[in-house]
């Protein structure tokens, strides 16, 4: 505990210099104005930036990715009061009650909620990033093939079951997304496989011009669909958070930031499950229940503060296991091995200060939110007055961009176009796109730890049910796929209430 | 997702989705085994592929059961249509026309970065604003507004990129 601090308070000593801060103030700024645009999510903006920060030494890009993220989803919540339309998918939630408050013309006192809750759900998730990451890394050097295996196994089922609202089509988009992890050349054998005879596709599919594709293109033809858009609240009153806020509605800050924290921990959920699930937790237990989808302070305050604390959330098993919680964390793993650091379980023996750099840069970029929510918010509104005809083929010279300038190959481009027409496809059909993205990232991990597994029990497939942590890992998976199932949700409750009659009978 | 798709659409997505993990299924089948290497069986390159392409088709099936079960296929699906549908399809098309001309046509293929992208963001914002501004009658300023964001548009990405990060442009 008292090393943690002495590294994070090392972390913060280091970065307390003009170039860091202006750093921090313009990649904050940057990640608020993306994500205030429809069209440009957080996923985008960090992987923008990773094509940006290819030249900066790896602390500043990590750095300025991180503040790009806070930023982004922080600054969705803008549109989502004003335009009724969420920035990123995080902040969907946010409009229920963000933009029935502007409508009352209480659109600064929402975006005034919006910084408190946006501030006190990042400080929660930095605590538990600061706390949980070297406990979880620790438990991860644990993990064999077995566990490997299943983790990838249990990302894919559970964020296809959480996100989206058809779990099929969730485990549909997941698995897929396995499968195109597999084509190119195989980690064990190099053997190529799905390529073809294309010496590009023998490379693999790149996972940044994937996500460009999916998240940016997709989103692209997604906004340019509607022939009309929508018109924003342009009068608003004071946007400075109050303090009274913090005091009134401690417990749903602290509720829906340990939420969002634990909705980032687990792969492949992201923000907008985070944001929804604190909602609804404060909308079950709350006095004024009645308020929330009309104009609830209480409301709004739980989506902003869950959607925030998923992005430290979502950073922990990026840390600790090399398994992002959420989209956009997917990118900033990519762009961390793009950059020479190598996350996952070993990160606590080799480079323990990087994870309390990281927490630091997640102080800064609080910070930052914090300024621009008070300081900045009336010129930035302006940003939500140009059209999405100007906007949307900017967004997409980016995305081109984006995908080239990592590798310099026109393959990765033509690669972001064909994601870009699948994912388009696939929302238009109801399909997640999170599992999907996830299924990309955790597939080489499933092809290797799969045979290295049946190689080390010589086929015997026990150890992959037997071992502790394996089992703990395939019980959650059935559960999760079993309470899909009408019967089995009955059953279960059947057999909860002959358990708690049984106690009652007992006197316990 | 503005609306749910029909069980039509779920329909053909669930046959597409058999399709798909029959074909893995067959590609990882026919894989070769690397026998002539001696390698351990289980660590044959067509293992996982071909269980995935098994999960895939399955729960394809699963999906067509479900389909078929909420009524699947209805004439009604896909002869009805909700108002706007058209203009949206138009939209979509025209959006992704101009996209896959720019970046798989024109971009790296020869001419300058900076003039392909101004003429795509130029070309881009003159068709879409292009029936409000003749309802308006205001086509030139148009033309003018669409050029100028995309000489603004080229000349800062050129400047952002190139000369400040030092990014290769294609």
């Amino acid at each position: 505990m008292l090393e943690g601090l002495a590294l994070f308070s090392r972390s913060i000593a280091n970065m307390m210099d003009p170039l860091t801060l202006l750093y921090v103030g313009m990649a904050t700024l940057l990640g608020l104005v993306i994500g205030a645009l429809p069209g440009l999510t957080a996923t985008m903006g960090v992987a923008l930036l990773t094509t940006l920060t290819l030249k900066m030494s790896p602390d500043m890009a990590i750095l300025v990715l991180i503040c790009t993220y806070v930023g982004a989803i922080y600054g969705g919540s803008r549109s989502a009061i004003l335009l009724n339309i969420p920035g990123t998918p995080a902040n969907a939630a946010a409009c229920l009650d963000g933009h029935a408050l502007a409508r009352q013309g209480l659109a600064g006192r929402a975006m005034g909620i919006s910084t408190t809750g946006s501030v006190m759900g990042t400080l929660i998730g930095m605590v538990f990033l600061a706390m949980f990451t070297p406990l979880l890394g620790e438990m991860a050097l644990k993990f064999g093939a077995y566990e490997f295996f299943w983790l990838a196994v249990f990302g894919v089922v559970v964020s296809g079951n959480l996100t989206g609202n058809d779990p099929l089509k969730g485990w549909l988009a997941g698995f897929a997304g396995l499968f195109i992890a597999t084509i190119g050349q195989d980690a064990i054998h190099a053997y190529e496989r799905f390529s073809f005879g294309n010496r590009d596709l023998a490379g693999g599919i790149q996972l940044i011009p994937a996500l460009v594709g999916a998240f940016g293109f997709a989103e692209v033809l997604t906004v340019m669909k509607d022939a009309v858009g929508r018109p924003a609240i342009h009068s608003f009153d004071s946007v400075v958070p109050r303090l009274r806020d913090v005091l009134v509605y401690w417990r749903t800050i602290i509720r829906s930031g340990l939420i969002g924290t634990f909705m980032g921990i687990i792969p492949g959920v992201g923000e907008d499950v985070g944001s929804w699930s604190s909602y609804a937790a404060a909308r079950a237990v709350s006095k004024e229940r009645d308020k929330f989808g009309k104009g609830s302070v209480e409301g709004l305050l739980a989506a902003e503060t869950g959607d925030n604390a998923c992005v430290p959330g979502a950073i922990i098993p990026v840390l600790a296991l090399a398994v992002p919680g959420s989209a956009p964390a997917a990118v900033l793993l990519a762009a961390m091995i793009i950059h020479g650091v190598q996350p996952g379980p070993l990160i606590m023996v080799q480079n323990p200060g990087f994870v309390y750099d990281v927490v630091a840069m997640m102080l800064f970029a609080t910070i930052g939110i914090l300024f621009y929510g008070i300081f900045l918010v009336r010129p930035l509104i302006k940003v939500l007055q140009v059209p999405r005809d100007i906007i949307m083929p900017i967004v997409f010279v980016l995305c081109t961009i984006g995908s080239f300038a990592i590798a310099q190959r026109l393959f990765d481009i033509w690669t972001m176009l064909a994601f870009g027409l699948i994912g388009f496809v696939m929302r238009q059909l109801n399909y997640p796109m999170a599992p999907f993205v996830l299924g990309i990232v955790l597939g080489d991990l499933l092809d290797k730890n799969l045979r290295r597994g049946l190689v080390l029990s010589d086929g015997d497939l026990t150890p992959f049910f037997t071992r502790p942590i394996s089992a703990v890992m395939v019980a959650i998976i059935v559960f999760s796929i079993m309470m899909n199932f009408a019967s089995a949700r009955a059953a279960l409750r059947s057999g909860l209430a002959r358990f708690g009659a049984a106690l009652g009978r007992r006197g316990i | 997702m503005d609306e749910r798709p029909s069980a039509t659409a779920d329909l053909l997505s669930a046959v597409f989705w058999m399709f798909f993990g029959g074909a893995i299924v067959y590609g990882a089948w026919t894989m070769d085994r690397l026998e002539y290497m001696n390698i351990n069986p289980y660590t044959v390159p067509g293992l996982v592929p071909g269980i995935l392409g098994v999960c895939i088709a399955f729960m394809g099936a699963l999906l067509l059961i479900r389909a078929v079960r909420a009524g699947a296929p209805k004439l009604g699906d896909i002869v009805a249509e909700r108002p706007g549908r058209r203009v949206e399809i138009v939209r979509v098309l025209v959006a992704a026309g101009l996209c896959l001309v720019y970046a798989a046509g024109f971009v790296g293929h020869g001419l300058p970065f900076w003039l392909v992208t101004a003429g795509f963001v130029t070309a881009f914002i003159f068709v879409f604003q292009f029936p409000a501004r003749r309802a308006d009658d205001t086509l030139l300023r148009g033309l003018f507004v669409a050029l100028l964001c995309g000489a603004a548009t080229a000349a800062a990405v050129t400047l952002v990129f190139q000369e400040i990060f030092l990014v290769r442009l294609p």
